[in-house]
């Protein structure tokens, strides 16, 4: 049985008139998502200008011009954020029967390859720099009739980039649990990785007051190498969920634990003998499919699977694409599911 | 996070620490070998000199010009003697990277192509030369930025146009 149409939310309320495809927001998740979108739209103003102060104060600096090319790349998770977004509330088509909520994968994807992109590039000339043991010459700057060291200058630039990711990251961090939205998570994720940046560019520029050439590289080695992490693991995810792996909580630590739940409620309804289910994260939603045995072979009611499938969808807002089909066995093909304990 | 950032935020912390720790602006910057405080403990400066007329005339006895009446007066700054080394441009770019000598000097502009291998100073002039705009720079060892910024800022304080350069 496939679920038909229902325009009212899971508690039967009426919704916040927010949706994801034909999937209406609760209220706190269609919060978040105005919030999420505000952040963003900040966060590209924000970032084009730390593009142009960088860019103003990189002079001949090697180390600075791969710091303008990583604030550029990381206008692009904002950017696949919104996109997203914006793709993924759309209805679904004719064309289109699963909705567009796999828009999210993509942007989860581009996300994770601008992330990866930004760790090799600073890997990469971090490491050339070390092997070619290039001294950075910083000289002065001439300001207002005044003569001072440019580091100064860089420090300040690097002060007013850091600040930015190091607070919107950690005010998207709630919102992409809430949202269940990785292309969120992996932005807030690189923003922490730039403030990290920030504060490992500062400490080289003072490094190289000192007269220790090698601290620009070797702080941006060490800072490249935590993002390089970063990316691969996102990378890996976001393609992973792309091939339908079972849906994964929204920082990919853990399977999610409704993949569990889902198969629980079943067992417990009278009529059921047992359950198996594929959970697959759409992006934001699941679609889940549940191959039911019932008790003794007797074929259930269209009530009762109805029910069941209401069941389900009242777990949370994230079900949302709910099939449940009577079988006589299990199919074989789906693996069950390891036991023991799930989710920290 | 993970047990690299905890290091990370450790080094950087560390660094910054240091870096507050030694705001003594006498030597800050400080040269990673030391060029700076080699030229005044042993009361000489290395220069090279490729010649350009009007910027470096060589002759008899030591190069004059515009650039070398700058090279003495820094020295004169300094309280040091000036070691001239005449070379062509390639040749003191080379020495530079050796550390043979600390500054050469030979009417070389912002565009030159040297810029990878040694460090240049910001332009202390701008002239007019067949319809561009020039801006004059000198070459430092890359890198060594307290001797660098000593000498951006003792130019700072040199007349900008009225020297011997057309």
């Amino acid at each position: 049985m496939s679920r038909t149409e229902d325009r009212m939310g899971p508690d039967g309320a009426g919704g916040s008139g927010h949706w994801f495809g034909h999937a209406e927001l609760p209220p706190p998740q269609a919060e978040s998502l105005r919030r999420a979108k505000r952040l963003e739209v900040i966060t590209l103003i924000y970032m084009v200008t730390c593009v142009a102060v960088v860019f103003a104060t990189a002079g001949s600096s090697q180390a600075m011009k791969t710091a303008w090319v990583e604030d550029s790349l990381a206008l692009v998770p904002p950017l696949a954020f919104l996109v997203a977004v914006r793709l993924g509330r759309r209805r679904p088509t004719a064309d289109h029967p699963y909705g567009f909520h796999r828009a999210t994968g993509i942007g989860h994807l581009t996300a994770a390859i601008a992330l990866l992109a930004v760790g090799l590039l600073l890997a990469v000339d971090s490491t050339m720099g070390l092997v070619r043991a290039e001294h950075p010459p910083i000289g002065t700057v001439r300001l207002l009739g005044h003569t001072f060291w440019a580091g100064w200058l860089m420090v300040a630039a690097m002060v007013y980039t850091g600040i930015g990711p190091f607070i919107l990251g950690r005010m998207k961090l709630p919102l992409a649990e809430q949202l269940h939205d990785k292309v969120l998570y992996a932005d807030a994720d690189m923003q922490k990785a730039d403030w990290m940046t920030a504060a490992g560019t500062i400490a080289g520029v003072l490094g190289i007051g000192l007269g220790l050439w090698w601290a620009d590289s070797g702080a941006a080695l060490l800072i490249s190498l935590s993002i390089v992490r970063d990316g691969w693991t996102n990378l890996h995810y976001a393609t992973t969920a792309l091939m339908d792996e079972r849906a994964r909580t929204y920082d990919d630590e853990h399977p999610h634990p409704l993949t569990r739940r889902v198969d629980e409620v079943l067992a417990d309804l009278p009529w059921v003998d047992d359950s198996r289910s594929r959970v697959r994260d759409q992006g934001h939603v699941f679609h889940v499919e549940s191959f039911v045995r019932p008790a003794s072979g007797r074929t259930p009611t269209l009530d009762q699977l109805e029910a069941a499938a209401d069941l389900l969808r009242e777990l949370d807002w994230k079900v949302h694409d709910v099939v449940v089909v009577p079988v006589r066995d299990l199919p074989e093909t789906i693996p069950a599911p390891e036991e023991g304990p799930e989710h920290g | 996070m993970s047990e690299i950032r905890r290091v990370l935020i450790l080094v950087a912390a560390t660094l910054l620490l240091a870096g507050c720790g030694s705001m003594v602006p006498t030597d800050f910057p400080a040269d990673p070998d030391g060029t700076l405080d080699r030229v005044r403990d042993g009361g000489v400066l290395r220069v090279g000199a490729s010649p350009r007329p009007g910027w470096v005339e060589v002759g008899d006895g030591p190069p004059a010009g515009r650039e070398a009446e700058l090279v003495t007066g820094f020295a004169d700054h300094l309280a040091v003697e000036v070691e001239w080394t005449v070379a062509g441009e390639e040749e003191l770019v080379r020495l530079l990277e050796d550390g043979k000598i600390d500054l050469a000097v030979g009417g070389f502009t912002d565009t030159n192509a040297w810029v990878d291998k040694v460090g240049l100073t910001r332009a202390y002039t701008e002239v007019e030369a067949a319809g561009t705009t020039e801006a004059h720079v000198m070459m430092v060892p890359m890198g060594e930025n307290a001797l660098q910024v000593e000498l951006e800022r003792w130019l700072d304080t040199q007349p900008t146009d009225g020297g011997g350069a057309s």
